[in-house]
């Protein structure tokens, strides 16, 4: 058994928990973030990737839409590395409920939000494809933001400040003495070792699994009902900027573009289990006819891959529970000392992914109102590692990057034009990844052929380097195929099909993967 | 106007095309891209596994039931076909048995059966405590000798006994300046000697006493004795092994096709997709290509259909989860439990890609009834139902068993 100390552990490596674990140590609090499988692998990068300009909430809840408005602002400044700033589209059409536009007018110059009506023409001179249907266009500052690379972001400040991040790292119980939290426990699931840290608080950031979480602590129960969210991502482009429908928020009324694909979200389903999130084919078809109302022609692009997403809504009894999208979307914060008399236990839930800087701030401020310890909230003044340019990010950028050192680095993943020593240099700072480890931060594999080229070349380069043994590898490169699978097979159709069969032709045809002896040693 | 027509460039497209003008036919050979046989491991497989792995291909392929399509094909075909091709190419291309499976390497590092074998792939056949150096380019990333050598020494042989590999790494630059050269542009440097002479020097003194050497299979694509020339001058074994495509071995036999197809006399249109047809009653009358300012039209008096399935688009699924076959509109099979067509189950076969053309013993495509679609049409390779040959090693041979049923029936039609 291991024993580390901290001021604070926070529970949950999505967006929310390192945001806090990165106000926790800007404020000069030692923390440590615990974290079930790796960082943004839940709700945070399973969803569409906007950053909301705040457009969205103008009619049904301004309050949230000034926050989006101001956090999007501040997420363009700190995070400029993982935000394409695409602008954004909302888009009557004909038929659509126009007072609806009149009434979002209204509501955005009340809460302030940065707007101007264009002329359609101008619409279709930006986004070509875009449904001729259209009869007014609000242009807002809807952006593109890359949940992992925020998250990642995130985290690297919080590291510079001190802070320690334990990846598949999972909670299993709490110490609590005479209602006071004393340690956390912990299971190192990749080493199988028992970690206990002594701490007098924790922050439970887990999103849809803060019931979970907050059981293990014995506190009443924690009711989340996890929405689920189908997302589905064509292989191209077909709009350059957050395209949205100018009516009541609903499923499937937002594409928007994200490195070189776009994305329709979502659907809205009540689920039991965060942990099986099944895409059920009459969700997947909802997308695609959604699509095809904003973009004419969707269903003959190629689909490359689906999602589903679990949103982290704690139950509210004012609404029926079967209907997620109308309960608060904002953030709840349960102080489980006043509910539970265990002091020293926080949990958040709910809220957005553009507003996770502030969600982080205000859990903190609360943290440090019970420590009677006020110390400033600095997140906002400050960029994360990497984007201290203020540069925001370019789809073109890796293509410029190659083209300049493409005769001394050779190109692993064409599609995501990822070369040999990007992989190389992310493999050495990892302690036992798995292929989508890396993936997560390189895009391995996230491109048209979903890792039937690149699979093999990056499972044979970290044996080739000495760093895989064979059977690792070829554990690792197995467990990569089936979890592209598992996105690839809810839209498996026209194109994606076709590069399927290659794909398979290539696997299993001519390299006989699967006939390969099973490996012994296990890739989480 | 030529009597016979031939839809697609892969081994059942140019093995058919070859033997109907061999038979005298006027031929033209149509077809949208290049043809399968660059993406293929290039050699020829007849049946690898039942799912069982199978050591007498040709006697297990005739013993499978429908909706395979080697229980409509007989062996025999099958048999003839495969020779026949064998004779064709001649041993500088092509070696083996239709009667025996032979376990070779893959570049990944498992093994896999196949029946012939190009002769710069033997040496590679398995054999129990055989000494290997599995030698990796540094500037080839389809190839990591480290994995290939590791995977082999986990592998309990089919026979019993393991290999003894050793991983070799050589820096050869292909293309001067490059970094990143594909296997094409490889194979195409090693068809020169001084390039030969720059392996064998890297590799010479790498090398211990009694070890056989594996190497991708980039060993020249015009010149088929490179691989001999390197054994002779490293007095031992040399032996390929098949990369992802572009496949060098899978060109090679492209290429031979190619040369005696046009010597034979057939007619090639390339670079046009088929997107139609007209028909009179029961026959197909000619076949409309996608051509700059109109369709054109190629009329003819037998068919002979060779696209390919769902890899080069001949068979295609829509968003509404619809297959068709897209030029004829033809019957598919294997479409009974269109929710079971694709699942979640990664390592389970997905029976969409067992869906195709049912065919009566001519290869003319029939309905679910069995009643033959149009006279004169036959088809040829993976778009007949019944089969997944990447899964089951039996691509090569439904090409070539199908091309000698259709071929043979078409003769008989014609006489």
């Amino acid at each position: 058994m291991r024993r580390m100390t901290a001021d604070v552990v926070v529970i949950g490596g999505g967006s929310t928990g390192s945001g806090i674990v990165r106000d926790c140590a800007m404020r000069g609090f030692s923390a440590i973030l615990v974290e079930r499988g790796d960082l943004a692998h839940g709700t945070s990068a399973r969803y569409h990737g906007l950053l909301h300009s705040g457009g969205r909430y103008v009619v049904s809840d301004p309050e949230s839409a000034h926050e989006c408005a101001e956090e999007n602002d501040i997420i363009q400044r700190i995070h400029a590395d993982a935000v394409e700033a695409t602008g954004g589209f909302f888009i009557s059409l004909q038929g659509d409920d126009l007072d609806y536009a009149d009434r979002w007018v209204e509501g955005a110059i009340t809460a302030h939000l940065p707007f101007q009506e264009i002329s359609v023409a101008e619409l279709f001179r930006r986004e070509p494809r875009i449904n001729r249907r259209a009869v007014r266009v609000m242009e807002v500052k809807d952006a593109s933001v890359d949940g992992w690379q925020m998250t990642w972001g995130a985290v690297r400040s919080a590291q510079q400040y001190g802070a320690q991040i334990l990846t598949y790292t999972q909670v299993t119980g709490f110490e609590v003495d005479q209602g006071q939290l004393k340690a956390v426990q912990c299971l190192d699931r990749k080493t199988g070792e028992d970690l206990v840290i002594d701490t007098p608080f924790a922050i439970n950031a887990s999103g849809p699994w803060a019931g979970q979480i907050s059981a293990l602590a014995g506190c009443q129960p924690v009711e989340v009902v996890p929405g689920r969210g189908v997302m589905v991502a064509m292989a191209h482009r077909l709009v350059n900027s957050a395209c949205n429908r100018l009516i009541k928020p609903g499923d499937g009324d937002l594409v928007v573009p994200a490195h070189t694909v776009c994305i329709i979200g979502t659907t809205d389903v009540k689920v039991d289990d965060p942990d099986d999130l099944a895409m059920p084919r009459n969700e997947v078809q909802q997308m695609l006819d959604a699509g095809e109302v904003l973009v004419p022609g969707f269903r003959q692009s190629r689909a490359m891959r689906a999602w589903a997403g679990a949103r982290p809504l704690v139950k509210d009894s004012r609404v029926a529970s079967s209907d997620t999208r109308h309960m608060s979307r904002g953030m709840s914060i349960l102080d489980h000392q006043s509910r539970d008399g265990i002091s020293g236990v926080l949990t958040i839930s709910g809220g957005k992914l553009t507003t996770y800087r502030l969600m982080a701030k205000n859990i903190v401020d609360v943290m440090c109102e019970q420590l009677n310890d006020p110390r400033p909230c600095r997140t906002d003044s400050e960029a994360v590692p990497g984007s201290e340019s203020g540069r925001t990010y370019s789809v073109t950028h890796r293509l410029a990057e190659r083209e300049a050192d493409r005769l001394r680095d050779p190109i692993i993943c064409e599609c995501e034009l990822m070369s040999r020593q990007m992989f190389i240099d992310l493999l050495a700072d990892i302690a036992e990844p798995s292929l989508d480890d890396l993936r997560r931060q390189l895009r391995l594999g996230m491109g048209p052929c979903q890792g039937g080229f690149c699979s093999l070349r990056a499972a044979g380069l970290t044996c080739q380097i000495g760093h895989f043994s064979p059977d690792r590898a070829t554990a690792a490169l197995r467990l990569f195929l089936k979890n592209r699978w598992i996105g690839l097979w809810p839209v498996l159709y026209g194109d994606q099909l076709r590069q399927a069969a290659l794909d398979n032709w290539i696997m299993a045809g001519t390299l006989n993967v699967e006939r390969l002896p099973q490996s012994e040693e296990e890739v989480l | 106007m030529s009597r016979a027509i031939v839809i697609g460039a892969g081994l059942g497209g140019l093995a058919s095309a070859i033997r109907l003008a061999r038979q005298g036919l006027d031929t033209t050979l149509i077809s949208q891209g290049l043809g399968g046989l660059q993406l293929s491991q290039g050699t020829i497989d007849i049946l690898g596994y039942d799912p069982e792995p199978v050591t007498d291909p040709l006697a297990a392929a005739g013993r499978l039931a429908p909706p395979h399509p080697y229980a409509v094909i007989g062996s025999a075909p099958v048999a003839a076909g495969v020779d026949w091709l064998s004779q064709l190419l001649g041993p500088e291309l092509l070696v083996g048995q239709t009667s025996a499976n032979t376990w070779l390497p893959t570049a990944v590092g498992a093994l896999r059966p196949t029946a012939l074998v190009q002769p710069s792939m033997v040496a590679g056949a398995v054999q129990a405590e055989a000494a290997w150096a599995i030698v990796g380019l540094s500037r080839l990333k389809d190839f990591s000798a480290a994995l290939v050598a590791g995977n082999l020494n986990r592998t309990e042989l089919p026979g019993g006994g393991r290999l003894r590999c050793r991983p070799l790494v050589i820096d050869l630059m292909a293309r001067a300046g490059e970094a990143d050269s594909s296997g094409l542009v490889f194979a195409r440097a090693l068809d020169r000697p001084e390039v030969q002479d720059r392996l064998i020097a890297a590799l010479g003194p790498e090398l211990a006493e009694g070890e056989s050497v594996g190497l991708p299979a980039v060993l020249g694509l015009e010149d088929l004795t490179v691989y001999d020339r390197l054994a002779q001058a490293l007095g031992r074994p040399v032996f390929e092994i098949p990369l992802p495509p572009p496949s060098v071995p899978g060109l090679r036999l492209n290429q031979a096709l190619l040369a005696l197809a046009k010597a034979a006399g057939v007619r090639f249109v390339n670079g046009a997709a088929v997107v139609g047809f007209e028909a009179a009653a029961d026959r197909v009358t000619a076949v409309m290509t996608a051509a700059a300012g109109h369709p054109r039209s190629y009329p003819g008096e037998v068919f002979v259909y060779a696209p390919g399935g769902f890899e080069s688009g001949a068979l295609a699924m829509d968003s509404y989860y619809q297959v068709k076959e897209t030029v004829f509109d033809l019957p598919l099979h294997g479409l009974d439990d269109v929710e079971q067509l694709i699942t979640g189950d990664y390592a389970a076969p997905q029976a969409i890609f067992a869906v195709g053309l049912g065919v009566d013993a001519a290869m003319r495509p029939v309905d679910l009834s069995g009643n033959v679609v149009y006279e004169n049409l036959h088809a040829v390779g993976s778009i007949l139902a019944g089969a997944i040959p990447w899964h089951e090693k039996s691509g090569e041979g439904i090409a070539l068993g199908s091309a000698w049923a259709a071929t043979q029936a078409i003769q008989e039609e014609l006489k």
